[in-house]
């Protein structure tokens, strides 16, 4: 009933994302690497679609420069082929990653731009042979091979590993779910697994 | 914390599609008072009046995708239209419809279905060759909107009246050509005055059936009308760009006026769940808001239409 009366009455409440999710992602790469020998890739990207508008653009600019601030790393945007803005972070200190995302998507959120994010991607790679879990994730760079999906107005996460050009490796990914199950919300309606090709985030 | 920024809600456009679903409200009750007050057996009109948009409403998706001829794609087969459709989907926290293709030169897309859990989104081959990337988002993202607030329910419920002062009309008529509106052929025959009161109540109850239907016949249109804008409202705030919707409907209703008019004549029918409607050039909607067919129509002008996009492009530009 209150669905229907929503509808009538047009929808009033819009859904409340939950940011701090984000930061179960350092005790999440633990288990990676132990239990799988994955460890963050360092690389992690925020995605909005932007919208028309001189006021928008004049807040993305200064959050590129709050960022530019927080804690160092490497920071590219860039435009993908479905017209939607990625924000992407190279930085080899886990912590500090996860802490300048969060950053991209309170800011935006806290400007009352929050419906236009769409989601955040972590990259994840295999960890070197020599990295040992007691020591914490390695302070490294490396390429992505696999990723974990943030939805900003789910609060969730989903892997997603792709595999050659447009192929997804569906197995991998359900590994990883059932891996970070306990560490992560992962989202349980798999038909918002969407497929990201062509991912900034190397 | 305001996440939809400063964007007001429309208020006029809110106060139209109350009044509209109001005024509807009350034509139910007053056919529903004659018909009880005439003792007709009304059960049985609204019986029927209640199975045929039951089913109609029911299988709303099969009906339209087979009258469109359209067909459902996987993401397989249509990689870049599910992929717009994905994104649309996921900045809007809603679920995935369907997705379909129409296999006509006529550019156009629809949405259709009972809930948004059985719901497809519809584009035509036409529209996917005619718009770049950006413009079929902005139409897509119409089309979504039109899901999520449950357009079909709230048509097919809203036309409800129409079809069952219609089908009363028709009874009507029927009754009245087998029995004669002189009361020749009822029982009694030396009681005329009560024949004549027979047929008078007859006649008046088709007077008002006819009356009804036309009545509702306008509300319905003007909501639909309603619906439309609401639409495009969302669907330009769920993209943050009113622009490049504006700029696909200016394409697409061009488009309309050089297809040839055979191929139009046959979309014309699903007019109610196209993006735009598939007009005819002697049968062109007029650009102000007044005249005969515009109250006719589906769909507002293009021009109404262009205007509520420029306002919401003015509202998105202004700083916090």
């Amino acid at each position: 009933m209150g669905k229907r009366l929503d509808a009538l009455m047009g929808r009033t409440k819009p859904i409340q994302a939950n940011l701090d999710a984000l930061f179960a992602l350092p005790s999440a790469a633990i288990t990676l690497q132990s239990a799988a020998g994955l460890t963050a890739s360092g690389r992690a990207g925020v995605c909005y679609k932007p919208p028309t508008g001189q006021s928008f653009d004049d807040m993305q600019a200064e959050v590129m420069k709050l960022l530019a601030m927080e804690g160092g790393g490497t920071l590219s945007s860039s435009e993908d082929s479905y017209g939607y803005h990625w924000v992407v972070v190279e930085n080899a200190d886990a912590q500090a990653l996860v802490t300048q995302v969060h950053l991209v998507n309170s800011s935006l959120s806290d400007a009352g731009w929050g419906p236009q994010l769409l989601c955040s991607v972590f990259g994840i790679g295999p960890a070197p042979e020599d990295a040992d879990p007691a020591d914490g994730p390695p302070a490294i760079i490396i390429p992505s091979t696999e990723y974990l999906v943030y939805l900003f107005k789910r609060g969730t996460f989903y892997p997603f590993v792709p595999d050659g050009k447009e192929h997804r490796s569906t197995d991998k990914e359900f590994k990883l779910k059932s891996l970070l199950a306990n560490d992560l919300v992962i989202e349980q309606d798999l038909d918002r697994w969407f497929p990201l090709w062509d991912l900034p985030v190397g | 914390m305001s996440t939809a920024r400063n964007i007001k809600s429309d208020r006029g456009l809110t106060i139209r599609m109350f009044t509209t679903g109001l005024l509807l409200v009350l034509l139910y009750g007053a056919v529903v008072g004659i018909l009880i007050a005439v003792g007709i057996s009304y059960v049985v009109v609204l019986v029927i009046a209640a199975a045929l948009l039951f089913c109609q409403y029911w299988f709303s998706d099969k009906i339209a995708l087979f009258g469109m001829g359209g067909h459902i794609v996987t993401p397989e087969q249509a990689p870049e239209l599910h992929g717009v459709i994905d994104r649309l989907c996921a900045l809007a926290d809603m679920k995935k419809p369907r997705v379909a293709v129409a296999d006509t030169d006529v550019p156009n897309a629809f949405a259709t279905g009972r809930s948004p859990n059985n719901a497809v989104v519809c584009a035509t081959a036409g529209l996917m060759r005619r718009l770049d990337e950006p413009e079929l988002e902005a139409v897509l993202a119409h089309e979504l909107s039109h899901v999520a607030h449950r357009d079909v329910a709230v048509m097919t419920i809203a036309s409800f009246l129409g079809v069952v002062a219609g089908l009363v009309t028709r009874i009507m008529f029927w009754t009245g050509m087998m029995g004669g509106f002189g009361g020749n052929n009822r029982g009694g025959g030396n009681n005329n005055q009560g024949g004549d009161n027979a047929a008078m109540v007859e006649m008046m109850v088709l007077l008002v059936s006819v009356a009804v239907y036309a009545i509702s016949f306008l509300l319905t249109r003007a909501l639909s009308r309603y619906r439309e804008l609401a639409a495009d409202r969302s669907g330009a705030l769920l993209t943050g760009q009113p622009s490049v919707l504006a700029s696909a409907l200016v394409k697409v209703t061009g488009e309309m006026s050089r297809i040839p008019t055979r191929d139009l004549r046959s979309a014309e029918t699903f007019n109610a769940f196209y993006f735009t409607p598939a007009l005819s050039s002697n049968n062109k909607n007029g650009g102000s808001g007044l005249s005969i067919s515009s109250l006719f129509s589906t769909h507002p002008s293009l021009q109404t239409r262009l205007d509520q996009l420029a306002k919401i492009e003015a509202e998105l530009g202004r700083p916090a």
